[in-house]
């Protein structure tokens, strides 16, 4: 069930381009495989992405600071 | 609420997503042992930065083998010091201040950069490897000037780094007759003893003295020469140690009046 | 809602006036701030300067609070306003109280405005430059400080608005859900009091104090820690209302139905909960916070990035079903389906995808040690110019093509023009973003007039400094041009005449596949989720803060300002900046 908000438009919107439906696609009857193909490919964009800029970009641009056993001694 | 099946997917993509990230993060810190920038650096009065021990003369200091602590005043609109040198092959641990406002302290081309911040000090540890040269960004404003406060990290060989320091003293006139003594002090800033050469020139004459300075303390070295040797005159004399050179100019014979007063005195130090 | 036959000036004309003044005042900003962009551009690069380098901060100021506040929150204000009133199909309560938040709103920015601009002439003994993010010591004039409380006094006030609004809906319709424009408004409402209480007690407590002289000291990592606290929610706020129009306008646009309203309120949710105890995480880098307070805040953060990446699909999948009602097909041919010609949707889609984009580099700077990559790079600036440059902007300037007419009744003058707007807005930034990113990651700072230094040159890995700093300046102007064609259109639209009597669109917003019946009752239950929120806030802040306080003290030491303005300030010398403060401040007694 979906809110009526939509339906009851019976003049032109600004968008020209947006007539009306073609057809009427219920809740049930839809499956957004295109938005899945498509956040599919994100997803695999992101992590390639990530592990590029991580251990190439990030690990390669040392040196890079460090923990040491140093820390705190010199300071009075 | 019924989520459809394909967005449970992708919520589990997303979460697994999410975990993968901040897994790399914690393989960073414990894996390749990269620490953050904290509060171990500890807090400084702003006010009493140019009073503090080691703030008010910043600059590079051997504690152990291979291991060098440098102090950095990041201040409108410059470092202090640079250039900053450090040998390559050893673990520096920076410790930078502000005594005015906040500044960045960027080492271009690398992953050293931290904020400074007054009244904190920001305390980084790096281990430099190689040689080379490296621009000292601020990047963060800190006033109308900003785009000018930069500076310089020069990476030295580790055999040609050192911390010596050079200062010579020679009086500017004697009597024709009278000796010239020209003392030179050598600092040894390293923890390893120095074994070197100190050499005078003086006129025409030139000396030669080995010594060997201690670690984390310094010589000094006389050289006498007979002004009658050199004759009347304006005569220029040298000392060198290592790349270190001092400089002035002595006159034998004129006035013999507060020849003792008139001392020329030299210091260089490696910055 | 019911009254879905006509457009909104007709149902509500003396709302519509509010929403077209905030609007206005939010194009204003723009143009000026823009401007100020495309100067910067051309400066920092080296193409064109024409100023003085310490102007360029003055600018910088500018373009920051204009931008990032003033034309984000004007707009906000205005669209909110029309999802409340839209969705409750009820007017504002008292619309002397809506103009009176508007007001105070108008009054607050140019207080804070003077004082900035001021900073380009030494005829006036006042300046502000210290960046929108007003780090102390750095000082600017204390109206800068007034006008910005004002502003978000106001903008409150403007929340206040929409509540009661909301009440008084409540007690007629005690048994209905909150519609989900409404629910969306109120989430972002109470995300900003949240927030804001960051900023206002910096201003408030600290920094006004010490720049009236009635304290002596500052605590400079304490005044920066409520800054952030203030300063990561900001970015929601921005991109809440671009958010709202993806949810409820998008779909529409596209020729469908939002996905699923369940999942557009748990996401709504989560930025509530979550948006605040984050801001640490532009403190990575900072002295005087423990690694593992750094550590909660990047948890923190990366489980924000749900609520974003859930919109992605919920959104994607909206204007599929769009394209799939309009005849698309196949696994990704839909896409040709969708109305590319109207600006309107394509505006805002091409925002998404920008956004898309930003996700990516904001995963990085919410990654703690990679910070030290990024930090304070040119790479951010290339982050938030996606964010909130075109993610935020353009989905606002593709809606007003959309809502101008609404609010006044006159047609759009050029639909042509206005997809060309957006087509040269997505191009421009995409040049000016992509340099930007490659820039930092070797080193290139932000915030500075001259990245040119004289000790060392920066080395591009790939390309060079040249050729980036080419694509910045080229994308600035494509941006500048791209903005003068909104705002021309929108200036010859609204100086038109009312077009006939029905010739504008109904103010509708999108219907749902999976309605607001299939959301748990839970979810309307904003009491629940503030106080979540607020513990979230307590537990990630107070230990940092209270650490923050024990090591520099609650009004810290003894610091002078450091007023910046452009001509007396000396350079290098102590001595010499604390005869500027002198000068410029009498009132503040100088500590020597």
């Amino acid at each position: 069930m979906s809110s009526a908000t939509e339906q009851s438009t019976e003049r032109p919107d600004t968008a020209a381009d947006v007539d009306g439906p073609i057809k009427e696609i219920g809740h049930d009857e839809y499956d957004p495989i295109g938005t899945l193909v498509l956040i599919g490919l994100y997803f695999l964009i992101l992590v390639a992405l990530w592990f590029f800029m991580y251990f190439v970009e990030f690990v390669g641009n040392d040196p890079t600071v460090v923990s040491s056993i140093l820390m705190g001694v010199g300071l009075v | 609420m019924n989520i459809h099946t394909y967005e449970k997917a992708w919520l589990i993509a997303a979460m697994l997503l999410i975990v993968g990230f901040i897994a790399t993060i914690t393989y960073g810190s414990i894996g390749l042992g990269i620490a953050m920038v904290d509060d171990e650096g500890g807090s400084i009065d702003p006010n009493e930065v140019f009073d503090h021990e080691e703030f008010s003369d910043p600059g590079v200091q051997q504690v152990g083998e291979d291991e060098y602590e440098v102090y950095v005043r990041a201040q409108t609109f410059t470092f202090v010091p640079s250039p900053i040198e450090v040998p390559a092959g050893s673990e520096v641990t920076f410790h930078v201040t502000s005594p005015d406002v906040i500044h960045g302290f960027s080492v271009v081309g690398t992953n050293v950069n931290t904020m400074v911040i007054p009244g904190e000090i920001s305390t980084m540890t790096v281990e430099f490897d190689e040689p080379g040269e490296y621009g000292l960004v601020c990047n963060e404003y800190c006033g109308p000037q900003h785009h000018e406060m930069s500076g310089q990290l020069i990476v030295t060989p580790e055999e040609e780094f050192d911390l010596t320091e050079l200062s010579a003293e020679a009086p500017d006139e004697v009597a024709t007759g009278e000796e010239i003594e020209v003392t030179a002090t050598v600092t040894n800033g390293q923890l390893e003893d120095l074994d070197t050469t100190v050499t005078a020139e003086i006129g025409d004459v030139t000396l030669e003295e080995d010594v060997t300075v201690a670690g984390d303390g310094s010589e000094e070295v006389t050289f006498v020469v007979d002004s009658s040797d050199l004759g009347e005159g304006d005569h220029d004399w040298t000392v060198t140690v290592d790349d270190y050179e001092e400089s002035g100019q002595v006159t034998v014979g004129t006035d013999e009046s507060d020849e003792n007063d008139d001392t020329t005195d030299t210091e260089d130090d490696n910055e | 809602m019911s009254n879905a036959t006509t457009a909104y000036f007709e149902d509500f004309p003396e709302e519509s006036k509010v929403i077209h003044s905030a609007f206005w005042s939010s194009f204003i900003a723009l143009t000026i701030g823009g401007l100020f962009g495309l100067i910067q551009a051309l400066h920092r690069t080296d193409v064109f300067r024409f100023m003085d380098s310490a102007d360029y901060y003055t600018v910088l100021t500018a373009h920051g609070v204009l931008l990032a506040l003033t034309f984000t929150i004007f707009f906000l204000v205005g669209l909110f306003t029309w999802a409340t009133t839209t969705s409750l199909d009820r007017g504002m309560v008292d619309l002397r109280f809506t103009w009176g938040w508007y007001g105070l709103m108008v009054l607050g920015t140019i207080l804070a405005a003077v004082p900035i601009l001021a900073g380009f002439t030494d005829s006036i003994d006042m300046s502000a430059s210290v960046l929108f993010t007003f780090y102390a010591p750095l000082e600017g004039h204390p109206l800068f400080y007034v006008g910005l409380v004002l502003f978000v006094v106001g903008s409150w006030l403007a929340g206040v608005d929409w509540f009661r609004t909301w009440w008084a809906w409540k007690q007629d319709n005690p048994d209905e859900r909150i519609p989900l424009p409404t629910f969306m408004v109120l989430t972002t409402t109470l995300m900003w009091y949240l927030a804001t209480l960051g900023v206002a007690i910096a201003i408030l407590a600290f920094i006004l104090p010490w720049t009236l002289g009635l304290v002596d000291g500052i605590n400079p990592l304490l005044t920066r820690t409520l800054f952030w606290f203030f300063g990561h929610p900001v970015v929601y706020f921005w991109l809440l209302p671009a958010y709202m129009m993806w949810y409820i306008m998008l779909p529409k646009f596209a020729g469908g139905k939002l996905f699923s309203d369940p999942l557009a309120r748990v996401v709504f949710v989560l930025f509530l909960i979550l948006s605040v105890p984050t801001g640490i995480h532009h403190q990575y880098l900072d002295p005087g916070i423990a690694e593992g307070f750094k550590f909660i805040a990047m948890t923190n953060t990366m489980f924000l990035l749900l609520p974003s990446l859930l919109t992605a699909f919920t959104v994607v999948a909206s204007m599929e079903h769009g394209a799939r009602q309009r005849g698309g097909t196949g696994y990704l041919g839909w896409l040709k389906a969708l109305p590319w010609r109207d600006p309107v949707f394509t505006g805002m889609s091409l925002a998404g995808l920008m956004f898309a984009a930003a996700g990516f580099s904001g995963m990085i700077n919410a990654g703690m040690n990679i910070n030290y990559l990024v930090h304070n790079t040119f790479w951010v600036v290339g982050h938030f110019h996606l964010t909130v440059g075109t993610a935020v902007a353009l989905t606002f300037m593709a809606a007003s093509y959309w809502f101008i007419p609404q609010l006044t009744g006159k047609r759009l003058w050029n639909r042509s023009v206005a997809l060309i707007q957006v087509l040269v807005w997505f191009i421009g930034m995409t040049f000016m973003s992509n340099a930007m990113h490659r820039g930092g990651l070797f080193s290139i700072p932000r915030r500075t007039a001259e990245p040119q230094y004289e000790e060392f040159a920066f080395e591009a890995g790939v390309g060079s400094v040249a050729e980036l700093n080419l694509q910045v300046a080229l994308g600035g102007t494509l941006l500048f041009l791209s903005l003068v064609l909104f705002l021309a259109n929108m200036v010859v639209t609204v100086m038109g005449d009312r077009a006939d009597s029905g010739s504008i669109p109904a103010n509708t917003y999108a219907g749902t596949l999976s309605g607001s019946e299939d959301a748990p009752l839970i979810l309307d239950n904003l009491k629940l989720w503030t106080t979540i929120a607020v513990v979230l806030v307590v537990f990630a802040y107070t230990l940092p803060i209270l650490s923050v306080i024990q090591d520099g003290g609650l009004f810290g030491y003894e610091i002078n300002g450091f007023p910046v303005s452009i001509a007396p300030f000396l350079p290098a010398e102590l001595p010499a900046s604390l005869e500027t403060v002198t000068a410029a401040l009498p009132e503040i007694e100088v500590i020597p």
